[in-house]
């Protein structure tokens, strides 16, 4: 099999250079080609810029700035030939079949025998696009198509023509897998695929509905975001982001392509009102504005929305007050679906009509429930997939209320009957399908998952912050499952039960859960009771608690593996700093933040730091480099923003791994756990020469200075000097030797000073309410 | 008292830290190549120099181990050529001038050659271990105080505006522009090969520079404050280098001295005003030359900050149009341990390029000093 160590991108736009990003996050050589513009000195200034472009947005396509030198620009008139040393070429240039079709043909010459051509068009079929080339190209072709952005969203959908190679296409899956990180879903020759082809039908009857309904579009979001497990951007928020201008060129080419019967002809208009604002330079965030809009005039950004009827904006009504939407919150669908009021109406309008299409659409493109839920899922960002949720309502009471309305009910949904698209049977999930049974819904090769796992066995101890799994071949899981993955005393109590049962039952443990984010660290609210009560003798067990049970990860008699994935911040990150490896998740991202909520890192986070830097051989000698840096990495509260990042502050050492695919990590982690069973021994604690006051003034200094810039406040420097105290070893003397325990002893200390601040539970309380820190 | 002259100078270009050119070059292979420059220029015999003196403000790790010493060596001198490193701070190359001079009138040596370097990339200033002494701090903080925060305090006492500020700033980058247009500065600069090619040119002077850019600059020490990054010396990779020696050796050498030494001091000040030493200093040393600053002809007062340089200039009553004419330390760069034998030696030069009678070379040091050295033209 073909294995891709060089890769080239034709059309540097914004996909292709995400594209291009992502190849070299997966650390892939990338060549990124574009055309030469009219009297340009520079040829290759278009992917030049491209490449510019990426180390400035934001979220960055870089999973590190260095990445970018894994990047070559280049153009297509004089840097064809280097299309010669490469294994994958993905064609991203614009969707126009003359232009695509006269760059295959040079392609075809330059390639590499075994080289795979692909095309990210989102249109065009690949029948048309193969078509006159020879059956060498046709059998090395595909149309491998990316979601924006390439580097953050999952899916990858990729359609093979009938010459197209089996090797050929299984080495593409394959690596875009596990090196992409992407959730490939092989898609049939159809307009739109999967994901669009629903996605654009979605978004399209929401639009019109909500226009004919009189709907405002702060309501039309609040009712079809967070209601279904859709982001909270919904349809007008979501149409900001990706570009208003985009619409009417989807829309046409659905329109064109889509054969008469189908539903979509009967919700396709393009409304007066989108061509003007398209028209005026109103295409969305990336314009002077779109469905929304910050409005600074006032010298604050406020939220304004766009009233459909007459185009003007108005300052935006962030929480629309519905009874549907009451009872939605509950988790009520059905409720919501068929409520009378406004919200209620609009949201039967648009997600019925959207449901059946999803229902109507098997099998024309796809043959199973399974795969157009996870293509929604991953390229939508749905929490749910549209069979999902008719599950959710009932299939059977669904299929009742479109035929009382009149509405047609598609063959699949009638099929279901009483019954649901989905169903455990033996242990695993199975999905109906078109014969009228059941067949498992498949995972990748090697795919682990604790929520397969979680369907056929029970957790070996659980309560309501965490659980203990077995995964086999003698390795535990710890799983976090509080909200936002928040540590609390349960999850502590857990860790040492975890503990106990591992050492007696287990060879290794991996820690890891499939939320969104691993664990944003120990619940804060916690401290709040005590500041009421004034009861400050009932937080310092809090911290030895945490403090002693991440010792007991650390000298555990068995390995330990944390496996985070999204945020791994303050109690989160530090549990990470106590095992004995880590295998991270790509999109990882890792800190100490304490510092935020006016705290200092106090189960064991400062002395792991120190530890780790005291050792490195990067820092010049001394007992001070070591001290700075970690003071600098916590006082600022650094957030490594991926797991490549989190190496540059050692939260990841040399021999952690990095995991590209999200469905793979509980896997390679548990890999990775096995291998250190063999000849185990836990570390032994180590000493560390601290330099004590003379390094706390040293530090203190520095901090004055930023004060007097006016870069940080005034609770900053308090803060920071109770850093300051920890990190130099309180009164440590250079030629003295400090023990773990005593800067853990310091950080209970400092943490204790700091917490009984007014201005520490005023940061608290607002980042509680806000999700934000207080610069007091 | 024998006369000691200042009989030849040269420098690095001076470049900034980081994205400068020299950026990736040891200190100590940097003022090698310049040491080596002096002998080529001079064309001394090298095993007549009694000692080699370098200054140094952060004499630690590639700028450590008695950093002068192995320059001695990485610069081909012989064995016999002793080496000694000197921290006075801002000071230390002028300190080594000093050292040269009083070391002649003790008959200890004909010839020295004195030599600064500081490469502010590769060694930050404050070094990598810096370690108050946690007892001074709680009873005399000032002793620890940072440079940009003198520099404010000294605008405060003297209520120096802004735009007194900027406007000297700028001056100083005109002044620098236009000696590096009409090539003035070419003959004092050895170019250094790097790995990656020749360096000869000074890489801080911003010909781009305005009044208009300087206003825009945002306070660096202190949000109130209105000392900003550009009226600052800029941190700055650099070595310099000058020969000191007796009459009878450059007699003998057959060399064209620039300068003599005329008076010498060194001062104390508070810590928090460091920037105005040179006032005492200067004044001791004129007043040990015999003459008053109305006698002066050149001066090179550095500029660690506008500020402190403009304070200084109100003090001393000095005549601005005499000062720094090639530009001072705003626009050149201010390499620490460097800069006290470059404004020695400028002022020395400028001596003979002018053609007056008496310089004035003059810097303050952090921690609260200033240290001054009078020339006279040689006729």
């Amino acid at each position: 099999m073909i294995s891709i160590r060089k890769a080239a991108v034709i059309g540097s736009g914004v996909m292709g250079a995400g594209i291009a990003a992502q190849f070299a996050n997966a650390g892939v050589p990338v060549d990124l080609f574009d055309v030469v513009p009219d009297a340009a000195s520079d040829r290759d200034v278009i992917a030049k810029d491209a490449i510019e472009r990426l180390l400035k947005t934001d979220p960055a396509p870089l999973m590190h700035r260095r990445n970018a030198e894994l990047i070559t620009p280049g153009n297509i008139e004089d840097h064809l030939n280097r299309l010669s040393g490469c294994d994958w070429i993905v064609e991203a240039v614009i969707e126009n079949l003359d232009v695509k079709q006269g760059l295959y043909r040079k392609i075809a010459k330059l390639r590499h025998e075994q080289a795979v051509v692909s095309s990210n068009t989102s249109t065009i079929p690949l029948a048309s696009l193969v078509k006159g080339m020879d059956s060498d190209f046709r059998s090395h072709f595909l149309i491998s198509h990316f979601f924006n952005p390439p580097r953050y969203m999952r899916l990858l959908e990729i359609v093979t023509g009938p010459d197209t190679r089996s090797d050929i296409a299984s080495a593409v899956r394959d690596f875009a897998d596990r090196s992409l990180g992407k959730t490939v879903i092989d898609c049939k020759d159809t307009p739109g695929f999967i994901a669009n082809r629903l996605g654009t039908y979605w978004l399209q009857c929401a639009v019109i509905t909500a226009m004919d309904q009189g709907i405002d579009i702060e309501t039309a979001d609040a009712t079809i975001g967070r209601p279904f497990g859709i982001p909270k951007s919904g349809v007008f928020g979501l149409l900001d982001m990706v570009g208003l201008d985009l619409m009417p060129h989807v829309l046409s080419s659905m329109k064109g392509a889509l054969p008469a019967s189908d539903p979509f002809h009967a919700i396709h208009r393009e409304p007066q009102l989108i061509e003007r604002m398209i028209a005026d330079g109103y295409t969305g965030r990336k314009g002077k504005g779109g469905f929304y809009r910050l409005d600074q005039s006032a010298g604050k950004k406020i939220k304004q929305a766009m009233d459909l009827a007459s185009g003007a904006y108005h300052d935006a009504n962030r929480k629309p007050r519905f009874a549907s939407l009451k009872r939605a919150r509950k988790g009520n669908l059905r409720a919501l679906m068929d409520h009378p009021d406004a919200a209620g109406r609009y949201a039967w309008a648009v997600m019925a009509r959207t449901l059946s299409y999803a229902a109507w659409l098997i099998p024309e493109v796809a043959d199973s429930p399974a795969v157009v839920d996870e293509a929604m899922r991953l390229g939508y960002n749905w929490k749910y997939g549209p069979f999902e949720l008719i599950d959710k309502l009932g299939p059977a009471w669904f299929a009742d209320k479109l035929r009382r309305e009149g509405s047609p009910v598609p063959a699949f949904l009638e099929q279901v009957g009483d019954a649901t698209f989905y169903r455990v049977e033996g242990g695993m999930l199975h999905q109906f399908t078109l014969s009228g049974g059941y067949t498992p819904v498949q995972r990748p090769d090697s795919v682990l998952l604790l929520k397969d796992i979680r369907l056929k066995a029970e957790p070996i101890a659980t309560n309501r912050s965490a659980s203990l799994w077995d995964i086999g071949d003698g390795v535990a899981c710890l799983e976090f499952h509080s909200k936002m993955n928040s540590l609390n005393p349960l999850s502590l109590f857990m860790v040492n039960t975890t503990v106990d049962i591992v050492q007696r039952d287990f060879k290794a443990l991996v820690i890891y859960n499939e939320g969104d984010h691993f664990s944003i660290g120990a619940n804060i609210g916690l401290l709040l009771i005590p500041a009421f009560l004034r009861s400050w003798f009932l937080v310092e067990p809090l911290l030895a608690m945490g403090q002693k049970a991440y010792k007991r990860l650390k000298f555990g008699s068995f390995p330990v593996v944390g496996a985070p994935s999204g945020m791994a911040l303050g109690g989160g990150c530090e549990i990470l700093l106590h095992a004995d490896a880590v295998q991270a998740h790509a999109e990882t991202y890792s800190g100490l933040v304490e510092t935020g909520v006016g705290l200092v890192p106090a189960w064991g986070g400062c002395k792991e730091m120190l530890l780790r830097w005291s050792g490195n051989a990067k820092l010049q000698n001394g007992p001070m480099p070591a001290v700075i840096k970690v003071f600098e990495t916590i006082a600022m509260a650094t957030v490594a923003k991926s797991a490549e990042e989190a190496r540059d502050h050692l939260f990841l050492r040399e021999h952690d791994g990095i995991t590209m695919n999200r469905d793979r990590l509980l896997a390679d982690a548990k890999q990775r756990a096995l291998e250190l069973v063999t000849d185990y021994q836990p570390p032994l604690p180590e000493k560390l020469r601290l330099p004590g006051p003379t390094a706390r003034v040293a530090m203190e200094l520095a901090v004055a200075g930023y004060r007097k810039q006016g870069k940080i406040t005034a609770h900053d420097v308090t803060v920071a000097r109770a850093l300051a105290e920890v990190l130099s070893g309180g009164e440590a003397d250079i030629t003295d030797t400090v023990s773990e325990d005593d800067i853990l002893t310091l950080e209970r200390k400092a943490f204790m000073k700091l917490v009984r601040t007014k201005n520490t539970i005023a940061r608290i309380k607002h980042t509680l309410k806000t999700g934000k820190p207080l610069r007091n | 008292m024998k006369p000691v002259l200042i009989a030849a100078f040269v420098r690095s270009p001076f470049t900034p830290t980081n994205r400068g050119a020299l950026s990736h070059m040891r200190a100590d292979d940097l003022a090698a190549q310049v040491v080596r420059g002096l002998i080529g220029k001079t064309g001394i015999e090298p095993g007549e120099i009694e000692d080699l003196i370098v200054g140094c403000a952060f004499p630690e790790a590639e700028q450590g181990l008695n950093v002068a010493r192995m320059i001695g060596v990485l610069a081909d001198l012989p064995m016999s050529v002793a080496g000694v490193t000197v921290n006075r701070f801002c000071g230390s190359s002028m300190q080594a001038i000093h050292m040269a001079a009083g070391a002649i009138q003790m008959n200890a040596g004909e010839a020295f050659i004195c030599a600064g370097v500081e490469s502010m990339t590769r060694v930050p200033i404050m070094g990598f271990n810096p370690m108050p002494n946690p007892a001074l701090f709680d009873r005399y903080p000032q002793a620890y105080v940072s440079m940009g925060e003198t520099a404010e305090n000294v605008a405060v006492k003297y209520e120096l505006s802004r735009s007194e500020q900027d406007s000297f700033a700028e001056h100083s980058h005109q002044k620098a522009v236009a000696a590096q247009i009409a090539g003035q500065l070419a003959d004092e600069i050895i170019p250094i090969v790097t790995a990656t090619g020749t360096v000869d040119q000074d890489g801080c002077i911003r010909p781009e520079t305005t009044l208009e850019k300087l206003a825009e600059l945002k306070p660096a020490f202190d949000e109130d404050g209105t000392v900003t990054a550009g009226t600052s010396s800029p941190l700055t990779d650099g070595a310099s280098a000058v020969l000191v020696c007796t009459q009878e050796y450059a007699d003998k050498a057959g060399l064209e001295p620039l300068a003599v030494i005329k008076g010498i001091a060194t001062h104390g000040c508070q810590p928090e005003l460091m920037g105005l030493g040179p006032t005492g200093a200067t004044q001791k040393a004129l007043s040990r030359a015999g003459i008053g600053t109305q006698d002066l002809d050149v001066i090179e007062l550095n500029e660690a900050f506008a500020a402190q340089a403009l304070a200084n200039i109100r003090d001393l009553g000095l005549n601005t149009e005499k000062i720094n004419l090639d530009g001072g330390a705003i626009a050149i760069g201010h390499p620490l341990g460097a800069t006290g034998a470059r404004i020695t030696g400028k002022a020395a030069q400028l001596l003979r390029r002018h053609g007056g009678r008496y310089g004035l070379a003059t810097q303050c040091i952090g921690g609260g000093q200033g240290i001054a050295t009078v020339l006279e033209a040689i006729r």
